[in-house]
């Protein structure tokens, strides 16, 4: 395998903190799942690969030149960050052509690179209304748009199906899956296993700023089944969520959230509960998704330990 | 689909062109404008109120010409050119990384001084287009107040306001746009600068020296001080000085913005 991007003893701290630490990997054509919960160092993993933040110490290198202080690369890159935000005054369409020219494309080009990223996230209904008006899925969908439109080899994903519905978290884990098969280079963080694992075998587990594991999701997969997952839902009807949900026989525990919009599932086979859950959610109107990562917190603990 | 040479950025001019037009869109129609809009058009209501109910009122020494270099001066070079070139040019980066935008813009293969550039232009063409017109107005309407007698030979003196304003715009803008990427919260310093350390363009002596507001008043020609109205602007620099010295800073602030802007990192927080 040839690597895309290389880490080489690299570090990054913020002040006395440590935010990434004497890391070295190389990631190569192909899906690969940073894995990790919140605060791990995934977000700078992917700020250093995406030449947003220089290494402390070490060396980061995207496509053989030095990811801080190579624009070049972005030719060839696409970063989907985490953050949701947006020119929300923009339309879909407009936000992407803007991004498009300053990649050097002629204006015919851009609309047409535009409608077609539009078109992989199935955003092209809704390309001329402003984002400021999306939907989280769909403000989701139109950040990882910018990050196809200009069809880059090495894509950079910082969660990039958190908070989707689950019609369309499918939809983008194909994207994602069919991308890694055309031989792109593709690098998508979660903390949510089941997520990754649905994209790619490959993974790298990161914990407190430094790279844990490396190799098949498999091997941590048993260790997850030993822990109740939890996954949160936010539908139009709860209440039809909750009945529908109930009588699925590896629930363990439903709650109702304070305003009665979100739903939390306690299962001990989180991913029975996921396949399940599609057709419940269509007929719910389920509009939001996530899972908190106590999960993978507590069997980065077990490991740790270990 | 085009051929584009990949292994360099994005040409200079063509980077500076997409963001001039990206910035533009998001800059025209924002609240920011609505409020420096209102701002720099309230002299076309002193303009009217002056012609329907004041020029009748005052003495014939005090003429049309006086009020329009009154406003010219004081409203608009001393306070609300400067106070609109503090809002927009603070603003250029610093909305982007509060907004948590940037992040967009910095992964585009284009050198981020092209990205400066862009923003400028764009905070220069919305800033005339809302100043410039505002003052011609006020002109006209000031001007025919009492008839047309004078109008003509007092045009050269509206282009060389509008000349000073838009050098105004530039040099404030060069300096705000430093302050912006040099610190996380700009505006009260900002603040600050023009309206405690300008204060020194009064002062007699060297120190208005270190002022921009002495050299842009010194390019204005009807400036009250030749009508005797006050006797607290001293000087008057020469004009080849003062053209030097605003260019020096628009280039000098601009240069060292653009250094700071293209090696910082900008950590967008979750």
């Amino acid at each position: 395998m040839s690597a895309t991007l290389e880490f080489v003893r690299a570090s990054r701290w913020y002040g006395q903190v440590i935010a990434l630490n004497d890391v070295t990997t190389a990631i190569g054509p192909g899906v690969t799942g940073l894995l990790g919960p919140n605060g791990a160092g995934k977000s700078t993993f992917l700020k250093l690969a995406a030449g947003q933040l220089a290494p402390s110490q070490g060396e980061v290198k995207m496509l053989g030149k030095p990811a801080w202080g190579s624009p070049e690369i972005f030719h060839r890159v696409g970063l989907c960050p985490e953050a949701d935000a947006f020119w929300e005054q923009l339309t879909g369409r407009q936000f992407l052509v803007g991004l498009l020219r300053l990649t050097g494309y002629d204006d015919a080009e851009c609309r047409q690179r535009a409608e077609n990223a539009l078109h992989q996230v199935a955003l092209l209904d809704a390309k001329d209304r402003k984002i400021g008006g999306y939907s989280k899925g769909m403000r989701q969908r139109v950040k990882l748009a910018q990050a196809l439109a200009h069809e880059p080899e090495v894509l950079l994903l910082d969660e990039p199906v958190s908070g989707m519905d689950p019609v369309n978290r499918r939809r983008v884990v194909e994207l994602v899956r069919r991308l890694g098969r055309e031989g792109k280079t593709v690098v998508v963080s979660s903390h949510i296993l089941h997520e990754v694992e649905a994209m790619t075998r490959r993974v790298l587990l990161i914990h407190n700023g430094r790279i844990l594991a490396e190799g098949d999701v498999r091997e941590i997969r048993d260790l997850m089944d030993e822990h109740p997952h939890t996954v949160a839902l936010r539908a139009r009807d709860t209440r039809a969520l909750a009945r529908a949900v109930v009588v699925l026989p590896h629930v363990i525990s439903l709650t109702f959230g304070a305003e009665g919009e979100w739903l939390t599932v306690q299962t001990a086979k989180p991913d029975e509960l996921y396949g399940s859950l599609a057709e419940a959610a269509e007929q719910a109107g389920v509009t939001e998704m996530y899972s908190p990562d106590e999960n993978l917190e507590s069997v980065f603990r077990y490991l740790v330990a270990g | 689909m085009s051929e584009r040479d990949t292994s360099r950025p994005v040409p200079f001019a063509r980077a500076v062109r997409a963001m001039f037009d990206l910035t533009l869109e998001g800059m025209v129609w924002s609240r920011r404008s609505v409020l420096m809009a209102f701002l720099l058009g309230l002299p076309i209501v002193f303009a009217i109120v002056y012609r329907t109910v004041l020029a009748a009122h005052l003495p014939p020494r005090v003429t049309p010409f006086d009020f329009y270099g009154g406003i010219v001066v004081f409203y608009y070079l001393r306070f609300v050119v400067p106070l609109a070139a503090l809002f927009y040019a603070t603003a250029l980066v610093a909305d982007e990384v509060d907004g948590k935008t940037l992040t967009y813009l910095l992964t585009r293969p284009v050198r981020r001084e092209s990205i400066l550039a862009g923003k400028f232009a764009a905070y220069v063409a919305t800033t005339l287009s809302l100043s410039l017109p505002a003052v011609v107005v006020t002109f006209f309407v000031l001007m025919t107040a009492r008839g047309r007698a004078g109008l003509g030979g007092a045009v050269p003196d509206l282009l060389r306001d509008l000349g000073v304003l838009a050098l105004a715009l530039l040099a404030y803008g060069a300096l705000f746009t430093l302050m912006g990427v040099l610190l996380k919260r700009p505006v009260i310093p900002g603040l600050l600068f023009l309206f405690i350390w300008e204060f020194m363009a009064n002062l007699p002596g060297y120190l208005p020296r270190f002022t921009l507001t002495a050299y842009l008043r010194s390019l204005i020609r009807h400036r009250p001080a030749e009508e005797g109205i006050s006797e607290i602007f001293g000087q008057v620099l020469p004009t080849a000085l003062c053209l030097e010295v605003l260019g020096g800073a628009v280039l000098v602030c601009l240069a060292a913005a653009a250094w700071i802007f293209s090696t910082r990192e900008y950590v967008m927080d979750q």
